[in-house]
């Protein structure tokens, strides 16, 4: 009888003082062309959204997932929006290609939910539509080639070379290179792009070898054709300096581009020193048994702002989020030394334009970093 | 003209490639009209086979070279078990085993992609990144073991096709079904040998050019359609045609992204105007089959 | 007259069913209406007809981005922006149809997967045109006479649409012309013999089920209110050969089946399977393409007849 009485109260007590769960959309691609990207990204989010959990949950309520795989197709992921809304999300993270997340807008934007992209960097995604309850905290194109420049400004380029991939990405960050390096009255001598499925760069490569540039700017994004780059230039035996675009901070090029990219500078939002990363690397270590890398960061960035903007909040209220979530100040994983994500006078993109490093590669692996910021 | 002379030798091994999955397509359009599009996957797996024996295992190269070779012809032989012959021999309409094959592309391309990390795989080089100058050509390593690699496998097919009895057997298949069963040809076995050589020559075109482009899951489409256009350049009937092929589309995409003044984004529509220009003016192809 | 009635109601139960779903299975439904719509007259094109084309998805293409150009680009007011549409769908299909006459089973499916794209090469390159790789978004259908048509009243357009198309090629079927179709799919020679203009019919097929994907484009564009490049991509293409097989080529039941169940099936299994999803897919249509060579529609048949 008293058992009975205790599995009662003990039941009573469970159901009164557990609270429904928060729930939180995540739309990323398991399948298609953005899985490379997508998955570490996702990983680390899921860590983070455990560990929030561990630690108590946002205002003693445990975070409770829906992940939706939109197979890098823009129409399913606009669907998939509509259904995490139906189902109650509070906030939509897109860990998916940059046209899916512009597509979720055209949802979110109508059904007032927040969304936030912790890791797309095209410029577009804030300015194509005035979606108020859209942000963005991926390092932007723009970002990245004027930290690039800044750092090359010491070496007085005036004239260079500007290749890139046919990938939406990838021609996108294009447009910003090219537009910061004539910004800054560098020439543009060469242009070229090298479209997925190529089996050699040797033409282009030749064509810029051709046009006797300076140094020579990356904006590709596509792992295996920058690879065909790197092959040329080693094959002619060019030798003038390689900026690239963050894509070259995945380490999968120290695999497949083995003895390659010595000496190749690209712009990261990732400081290996930096405190909050050797923390964050210890602990996912220590709960997957899995090394992390800089992909990781940027998903575990964005729940953790999520995280931040709802507790401001002190409710669910997708409106006091909205408005928590534009006045959020948060040093995070991602970025430079003390760098904070913020969105000042109404800006939605968040990641502080001197967040940036320039590192280089020694040998094979990725080195340290050589420059902060852009100024 | 130094860097003509580079592109030529760059040209000639894409070219090489291209040729390969071309004449793979051919292996099994000869004898059974049936066109394969899953050729693309199979260069892959051919490729992610070097990735598991050469990268991981650190087999010697020509072992692990030959073992996938052997393992893509087993996997070619049980493709046509599996989506070919029971349609076959149910007396379906020949686009049903065409259309079977093209859901198997989804088969291959989904199990490589679960079972591997998402990322591009490295592959080794068999003799290194080095540079080789002969005459007035240079190119890389590669570049060169790849057209030699190929002109055996070119030179060894049209040897069997003209001279051995089984070749003709084959082209006896091609020319009409129906006199060749009667003449006392193994229909059946044909086709598995033709589905276990197209698969085979597939894998090894995948395991040639994967040393450059590295092996990851979405390289098949690519080679399937390039390799594509180059048959239908080349035209089915002979497999001189096929290298034919290959080597005019290689040409005609690096030439024109070298030389032409157009915005290089552009290049890429090059080898689809060659298409659509040879089927519309010219759909069989430059060399026309024997009589 | 009751052959009418039986198209109207028709239409009031798939309009009407709109009003009673939420936002994301309205969302679903129209997206399905959809690729009905565009698998009844791809079925005309390659199961009646027995013309292989890869380029059907593209003029869904070429009508969804002609009407936003028009529309949002040239500033065209909007029953215009649709006549124009249609014609330009109607001039790039007969441009493709009339040299394609020449072309026979795998040569015309090569040269319209190379339309398909080459339409992908020439929307990434468009630059301001055609919004790059980006696309182009930011913007809603126009208000019609003052009033904004949106939500279940959309669903309502796109039923009419799937209503329209379905009825226009059941009675193009049965009539002569479906007739003449048939023949030249069964025997083209024998066709030209009992005096079938075989070129003039290809290139009606070809040109008016274009047209009408190209229409259905045109509505599509406002169901996202975003076109973007990926939307369009070739394997769509194939998803269209799949869903029309499936179900039973030839047969307008057969594509409707094909395509409700290919269209669906990922929604289903995703859940189920995680991210094998799309490798249980491939194998499912493998199966179905060995198990029932003429469809699933071939199947109910048989039973039908046992």
């Amino acid at each position: 009888m008293r058992s009975l009485l205790f599995a009662t109260l003990a039941l009573f007590s469970a159901v009164v003082f557990s609270q429904p769960t928060i729930k939180i959309g995540v739309i990323t691609d398991r399948v298609g062309v953005s899985k490379p990207y997508s998955e570490p990204s996702t990983e680390g989010l899921i860590f983070g959204a455990e560990e929030i959990n561990r630690r108590g949950g946002i205002l003693g309520r445990k975070i409770e997932l829906l992940v939706e795989d939109d197979q890098s197709r823009p129409d399913i992921s606009a669907a998939l929006a509509r259904k995490l809304i139906d189902q109650g999300v509070v906030f939509i993270l897109s860990m998916s290609l940059t046209p899916a997340t512009q597509q979720q807008q055209t949802v979110t934007m109508e059904a007032k939910t927040p969304q936030m992209t912790p890791m797309n960097s095209g410029d577009t995604l804030t300015t194509q539509l005035p979606n108020p309850y859209f942000w963005q905290t991926g390092p932007l194109g723009s970002i990245q080639i004027a930290t690039l420049l800044a750092h090359a400004r010491a070496k007085n380029l005036k004239q260079v070379a500007l290749i890139t991939d046919n990938s939406d990405l990838g021609q996108l960050l294009g447009r910003f290179f090219k537009a910061g390096l004539e910004k800054s009255g560098i020439k543009v001598v060469a242009e070229e792009v090298i479209p997925r499925g190529a089996t050699t760069a040797s033409p282009q490569m030749q064509k810029i070898r051709a046009a006797n540039p300076d140094a020579m700017f990356m904006a590709g994004v596509l792992t295996a054709e920058n690879v065909l780059i790197f092959k040329a230039y080693r094959e002619f035996g060019l030798k003038f300096p390689i900026h690239s675009s963050y894509n070259l901070s995945v380490p999968v090029y120290m695999t497949v581009a083995k003895g390659l990219i010595d000496g190749v500078t690209f712009v990261d939002a990732y400081d290996p020193e930096k405190p909050q990363v050797k923390a964050f690397e210890a602990a996912y270590k220590k709960a997957t048994g899995k090394d992390s890398f800089n992909l990781h960061g940027y998903g575990y960035d964005g729940i953790m702002l999520v995280a931040e903007a709802i507790k401001a909040a002190g409710s669910t209220d997708k409106e006091k989020i909205r408005a928590a979530m534009q006045n959020v100040k948060y040093e995070g994983v991602m970025g430079a030394r003390g760098m904070k994500y913020s969105f000042p006078e109404g800006k939605r993109a968040g990641f502080d334009p001197n967040g940036m490093v320039v590192r280089v590669y020694e040998g094979d692996k990725q080195g340290r970093v050589i420059y902060t910021g852009q100024k | 003209m130094q860097d003509f002379l580079e592109l030529a030798v760059s040209a000639t091994a894409s070219g090489c490639v291209y040729g390969l999955v071309a004449l793979a397509y051919l292996l099994m359009i000869r004898p059974t009209g049936i066109i394969n599009f899953a050729v693309g996957e199979w260069a892959m797996v051919g490729a992610f086979g070097g990735v598991v024996l050469l990268t991981k295992y650190e087999w010697n190269y020509a072992l692990g070279m030959a073992t996938v070779i052997a393992f893509m012809a087993a996997v070619g032989w049980a493709t046509e078990r599996i989506a070919v012959r029971p349609l076959v021999e149910r007396g379906a309409p020949i686009l049903a085993p065409i259309l079977a094959l093209l859901g198997m592309v989804m088969v291959f391309r989904e199990s490589i992609s679960v079972s591997f990390p998402p990322d591009p795989h490295a592959v080794p080089y068999p003799f290194g990144l080095g540079r080789l100058e002969w005459g007035p050509l240079g190119g890389s390593y590669q570049s060169f073991f790849i057209v030699a690699v190929s002109l055996l496998v070119f030179a060894g097919f049209w040897l069997f096709f003209e001279k051995s009895l089984w070749g003709r057997s084959f082209e006896a298949v091609a020319l009409n079904r129906r006199a060749a069963a009667l003449m006392g040809i193994n229909l059946s076995r044909v086709t598995s040998v033709s589905f276990a050589g197209g698969a085979a020559v597939a894998g090894l075109a995948g395991l040639l050019v994967s040393p450059n482009v590295s092996a990851h899951y979405l390289m098949g489409v690519p080679l399937a359609i390039q390799g594509f256009t180059a048959l239908v350049i080349g035209g089915v009937g002979r497999v001189e045609g096929a290298l034919l092929g290959g080597l005019l589309l290689s040409f005609a995409e690096q030439l024109a992204a070298r030389y032409a003044p157009i915005a290089s984004g552009f290049t890429q529509g090059v080898p689809l105007l060659l298409l659509m220009l040879f089927l519309i003016f010219r759909p069989t192809g430059l060399l026309r089959a024997r009589a | 007259m009751s052959g009418a009635l039986r198209w109207l109601g028709a239409l009031v139960l798939l309009a009407g069913a709109s009003f009673f779903m939420s936002d994301y299975h309205n969302d679903v439904y129209r997206k399905l209406m959809l690729w009905v719509t565009l698998a009844l007259g791809y079925n005309f094109l390659f199961g009646i007809c027995g013309q292989v084309a890869f380029s059907h998805f593209a003029f869904y293409g070429i009508g969804a981005y002609s009407v936003v150009i028009l529309l949002f680009q040239l500033h065209v007011p909007l029953p215009i922006a649709i006549v124009l549409g249609v014609a330009v769908c109607i001039l790039v299909a007969l441009a493709v149809a009339i040299p394609s006459t020449r072309l026979e089973g795998f040569y015309l499916a090569l040269a319209t997967l190379a339309l398909g794209q080459l339409f992908i090469v020439v929307l990434n390159e468009g630059g301001a045109v055609t919004g790059g790789n980006g696309g182009i978004a930011n913007y809603r259908l126009p208000d019609i006479f003052g009033v904004r048509i949106r939500g279940p009243w959309y669903t309502a357009v796109i039923a009419t649409l799937l209503v329209g198309t379905f009825a226009l090629l059941w009675r193009l079927d049965h009539s002569w012309f479906g007739r003449a179709c048939r023949a030249i799919r069964d025997n083209a020679e024998a066709a030209a013999a009992m005096g079938v203009n075989v070129a003039r019919v290809k290139v009606i097929v070809f040109t008016l089920t274009s047209a009408l994907a190209g229409i259905t484009g045109m509505v599509y564009a406002f169901v996202d209110n975003t076109v973007n490049p990926p939307i369009f991509g070739i394997d769509n293409a194939f998803l269209l050969l799949f869903m029309v097989i499936v179900g039973g080529a030839g047969r307008h039941a057969g594509a409707i089946i094909g395509a409700v169940l290919l269209f669906l099936l990922p929604f289903f299994l995703s859940p189920l399977v995680g991210h094998h999803h799309v490798l249980v897919f491939g194998l499912l249509v493998v199966g179905a393409i060995l198990a029932a060579p003429k469809g699933l529609i071939g199947l109910y048949d048989a039973f039908r007849r046992s």
